[in-house]
């Protein structure tokens, strides 16, 4: 006889240990204990993670980015819910506009959390970086090894997230097949959106052309995609 | 009352544990693995042989001694082989590799702590952080205990060569062997604690191993000689590898002229 006992989530392990059943009654039945953590995850897990990246350039731009990062993901997924929230049910997955968020935020809150363990590796890269000179250009290597390290461990956090939503809908829509085009979908509108959002909210770690700031207004011109399109279309047609 | 009722009550036969066939023997069912690990000597031996009995203390009440024990031990053995590498310079280096050795260990190993702790929860691991921070002291130690045992052979090398790049090459290939063992008591005692995969660790293990081989190149220099004890340009260690073999090689052309 099995006494069933409700798991609280209480804690970052038993939130990360959860197996799909339990992830699938916390969205069932306690979904804004839930969604709580999450914020809560994100906010402290790549807030840290941020700060650690922007620490290279200063303690401004540490705070900055250290806002800026959570920022990021939270509009993302605000931008997205609605969305999301359609797509699940024309894939195959019988989800509600508010589950669908809480799902979403859960993955989300893996990568945070992911990044926020990795913040001390983070910091040790960023220390091992030579600092901010006047001869330093954004072609540096060393500067491209820590860009690319420390985009790497987001990369790295971002996949562990996804990869740890799958069960849970592979469970839900009791179909892989299902699961993996509603995950696909909501990777394919969240980096979408995420780019942009990340975009906007540029500099994450340094721009040599402009003094620390929040957000400068020259970053509300253009669009990640236009600038990709253009810089394709020159390196083909030069 | 028993005697008046005919029929026996009905219990059932006791069966041995169904256990899956690849799955790892529970910790704690060879009474030996029971027995309390009182002393760091009694530790060491543990480690090397009776790596399960380690394992079976880091979950009961009190692991917090035999984790700082396991600590101690990792420290001096550190020590013990720095001076070994300090020797290939002799000086300073005789104190300054010795204690840049142990420091750096100590600090890959907490850097790399909350990860390992975050991919073994995700991998379903029902380790606490105590245990998984026991698990990495074993690791710590199993691996400078080797390197202990690799001492003489890279003492009799930084007697008979003066090439840096060589002896850097050496130590770190001790240093990779001796990680490889410790690395395999980390996965089996994980093994133990019901994770559902190792994807996860053998992630961090890539992650680990990056943040150690930086550490020495944040540290030097541990071989060579240098007029201050840390260096004061920051390099990325596959950079200062380059620079180390570009000299190496500028000094044996300039040699054979």
């Amino acid at each position: 006889m099995h006494d069933h006992q409700p798991v609280r989530l209480g804690s970052i392990g038993v939130f990360l240990r959860a197996r799909p059943e339990l992830l699938r009654e916390w969205v069932l039945r306690r979904q804004l204990n839930l969604v709580m953590f999450c914020v809560v995850a994100i906010v402290i897990g790549a807030g840290v993670y941020g700060a650690v990246m922007g620490s290279w350039r200063g303690p401004w731009q540490a705070l900055y980015t250290g806002i800026k990062l959570p920022l990021a993901i939270l509009l993302t997924t605000l931008g997205n819910g609605l969305l999301n929230g359609m797509l699940a049910p024309l894939l195959g997955l019988n989800l509600t506009f508010r589950q669908s968020l809480a799902v979403v935020l859960m993955s989300f809150a893996v990568m945070s959390l992911v990044l926020g363990a990795l913040s001390p590796v983070a910091w040790f890269v960023v220390w091992n970086t030579p600092p901010l000179t006047a001869a330093m250009q954004l072609s540096s290597p060393e500067y491209g090894v820590m860009q690319l390290t420390l985009a790497g461990f987001i990369a790295l956090a971002g996949i562990v997230g996804n990869v740890h939503l799958l069960p849970l809908l592979s469970e839900w829509a009791r179909s892989v097949f299902t699961a993996r085009k509603v995950l696909f979908a909501w990777l394919a509108g969240n980096l979408f959106l995420g780019s942009q959002i990340c975009w906007v909210l540029r500099p994450f770690i340094w721009d040599p052309a402009r003094s620390v700031e929040f957000i400068g207004r020259e970053y509300f011109h253009g669009s990640f995609f236009e600038t990709v399109f253009e810089a394709a279309r020159r390196l083909i047609l030069s | 009352m028993n005697d008046q009722n005919p029929i026996p009550p009905q219990i059932p036969p006791q069966l041995p544990p169904v256990m899956p066939a690849s799955g790892p023997r529970p910790l704690g069912d060879d009474p030996s693995e029971r027995v309390a690990i009182p002393n760091v000597i009694v530790a060491i031996e543990a480690v090397l042989r009776h790596p399960r009995r380690v394992m079976f203390q880091l979950r009961q009440p009190g692991a917090g001694r035999l984790i700082t024990a396991m600590l101690f031990v990792s420290v001096v053995c550190a020590l013990i082989y720095g001076v070994v590498a300090g020797t290939f310079s002799g000086g300073t280096q005789l104190w300054a590799a010795p204690v840049k050795i142990a420091v750096g260990l100590m600090i890959s190993a907490l850097i790399c702590l909350p990860s390992l702790y975050i991919f073994t929860c995700l991998g379903g691991s029902q380790a606490r952080l105590i245990e998984v921070g026991g698990l990495l002291a074993g690791l710590l130690m199993l691996m400078t205990i080797l390197l202990i045992g690799f001492a003489p052979v890279a003492w009799i090398f930084s007697q008979s060569t003066e090439s840096l790049a060589w002896m850097g090459t050496l130590h770190l290939v001790f240093w990779f062997i001796a990680t490889l063992f410790g690395l395999r008591f980390l996965e089996a005692g994980f093994s133990h604690s019901n994770a559902r995969s190792l994807a996860g660790f053998r992630t961090w293990v890539v992650i680990f191993l990056l943040v150690a081989v930086q550490m020495t190149t944040a540290l030097r220099p541990i071989l060579g000689t240098s007029e201050t004890f840390l260096p004061t340009e920051k390099k990325f260690f596959m950079a200062h590898w380059g620079d180390c073999l570009k000299a190496q090689d500028e000094a044996s052309k300039s040699e054979s002229r």
